[in-house]
């Protein structure tokens, strides 16, 4: 065998690198789902947290020590095993049963672990920056007659996003990183196909390493974002 | 029978084994696995991170952004996939057989280092320049002064990081299910496949383990200092 063919038995064929590039979408679709789910959720749970009514705020104080102090792994296992056998059995046959335009149950799964466990961090996140906007703001928005929520949704919230977003970032970076853990309950994303993969072929520093490169871009292209817009708000004139 | 006490004597019969695997007639695993997991990778990030930070804070030029390279690398890779690298690399680059726990304990370390390395470096920083300048004017050297007035400093700044961080490893530690270490998640797994049975309950009772780990130590550090500072201002 020449020089160039033993090169050549390294490489990985077309099929594999395009196994990896549709597990690289899933991991991009499924984390892009889960930042926006869970930014949704977070915007409720801060406004619980911050709630004038202390059994919501203890309800949710509940909601970040238990989603935050246990594995994402154990949650997933409980979403994917457990939660099916608390439905009523005609429910559990439709989630199992296919459908059109509606996830596997492995992807539901997921997906609603994933998002429930982010937003105890991205809603933890939310509040911090709510809490950076000074109370007059609110008491200004009451004095001219809005409601709670209507001050919380066009006076604080845009001002608490803003204060916010680098750390929110951060916790979009995690998401990505965190959808890896989606393979142990069956959703076939970047991980997943860098096992299956490896498993195929023995080439395992390719399939990893491939896997660990389109990671590595994710989050760096996240990472930029952050730089770019913690930039552009150190030129913007303080308030 | 009725169904709650059947659940419940499911959990007993498998609480052993959930706790501590076999041992002591054949390996340990379960809870007890997890417990030592987390500490052996505790206590090397704490070293790495402490190394890590103090680079960071001295170092300049080419080895400086080397180090921020390789810290930035490992803070962007799922924790998963260096689990995937460190358990095959680590028996090739060694020649040996090197057991699931330790390649884990390895990746785990070597994450929780790299974070831990940031907040050091934060902490390093955060104490007043002036610290240096009396450190510097009284003789002692760059080192000295880092070693004696500094880092006293810095550390109490940065507990709050390394508890944070270690509450990630014990959750982390989770991971070597992956692998087929057969710590708390492992086992579990393993349980609700045997049973068939409960499946909801095993993960919500597993789950309490962990979160009585993660929070224990949390709270437990945090009365900790409380004690230490009440004492502090009485004397």
């Amino acid at each position: 065998m020449s020089l160039l063919d033993a090169a050549q038995a390294q490489l990985l064929a077309p099929r594999y690198l395009g196994w990896l590039l549709e597990g690289w979408l899933t991991t991009l679709w499924a984390a892009l789902v889960v930042i926006v789910a869970s930014t949704l959720l977070g915007v409720g749970f801060a406004a619980a947290r911050t709630s004038t009514r202390s059994g919501l705020r203890r309800l949710a104080a509940l909601y970040v020590s238990a989603f935050r102090n246990t594995p994402l792994l154990v949650q997933l296992f409980f979403w994917y095993f457990g939660a099916p056998s608390l439905l009523p059995q005609a429910a559990r046959e439709w989630l199992n049963a296919g459908h059109r335009f509606w996830p596997s149950f492995e992807v539901l799964s997921a997906l609603v672990g994933l998002v429930l466990y982010a937003t105890a961090f991205v809603g933890e996140e939310l509040r911090a920056g709510m809490r950076g906007v000074p109370a007059t703001q609110l008491q200004a928005g009451t004095a001219l007659g809005f409601t709670r929520a209507q001050v919380l949704r066009h006076v604080v919230l845009p001002q608490a996003i803003r204060i916010a977003v680098s750390p929110l970032l951060g916790q979009y970076m995690n998401i990505v990183k965190n959808t890896s853990l989606a393979m142990a309950v069956g959703l076939v994303e970047l991980s997943y196909t860098a096992r299956q993969v490896e498993a195929e072929t023995f080439k395992t520093f390719q399939a990893f390493g491939f896997a660990t490169f389109f990671y590595v871009v994710t989050v760096a292209a996240l990472e930029l974002l952050s730089a770019r817009v913690s930039r552009r708000q150190a030129a913007l004139p303080r308030a | 029978m009725n169904e709650a006490a059947a659940t419940l004597q499911v959990l007993a019969d498998n609480l052993p084994y959930l706790l501590w695997g076999r041992w002591p007639e054949g390996p340990l695993g379960g809870a007890a696995l997890t417990l030592l997991l987390s500490a052996g990778s505790a206590l090397a990030s704490a070293l790495l991170g402490l190394v890590g930070g103090v680079a960071l804070a001295m170092a300049s030029g080419g080895w400086r952004a080397l180090l921020v390279l390789a810290l930035g690398f490992l803070r962007a890779v799922p924790v998963l996939m260096l689990i995937f690298w460190t358990y095959f690399l680590l028996p090739m680059a060694l020649g040996i057989d090197v057991p699931g726990v330790l390649s884990v304990m390895c990746a785990l370390s070597l994450v929780g280092g790299a974070y831990l390395a940031h907040a050091v470096h934060a902490g390093v920083r955060g104490v007043p320049a002036g610290q240096w300048q009396a450190g510097l004017s009284l003789g002692f050297t760059r080192w000295g002064t880092l070693r004696h007035l500094v880092m006293p400093q810095a550390l109490r700044m940065m507990l709050p990081s390394f508890i944070n961080q270690w509450v990630t490893l014990i959750k982390d530690s989770s991971l070597a299910y992956i692998v087929g270490v057969g710590e708390l998640s492992f086992v579990a797994a393993q349980v609700n496949a045997r049973t068939m049975l409960y499946p909801s309950e095993i993960f919500v009772f597993v789950g309490a383990i962990y979160w009585l780990l993660c929070s224990g130590l949390d709270l437990g550090v945090q009365a900790l200092l409380r004690g230490r500072q009440a004492r502090a201002e009485a004397s």
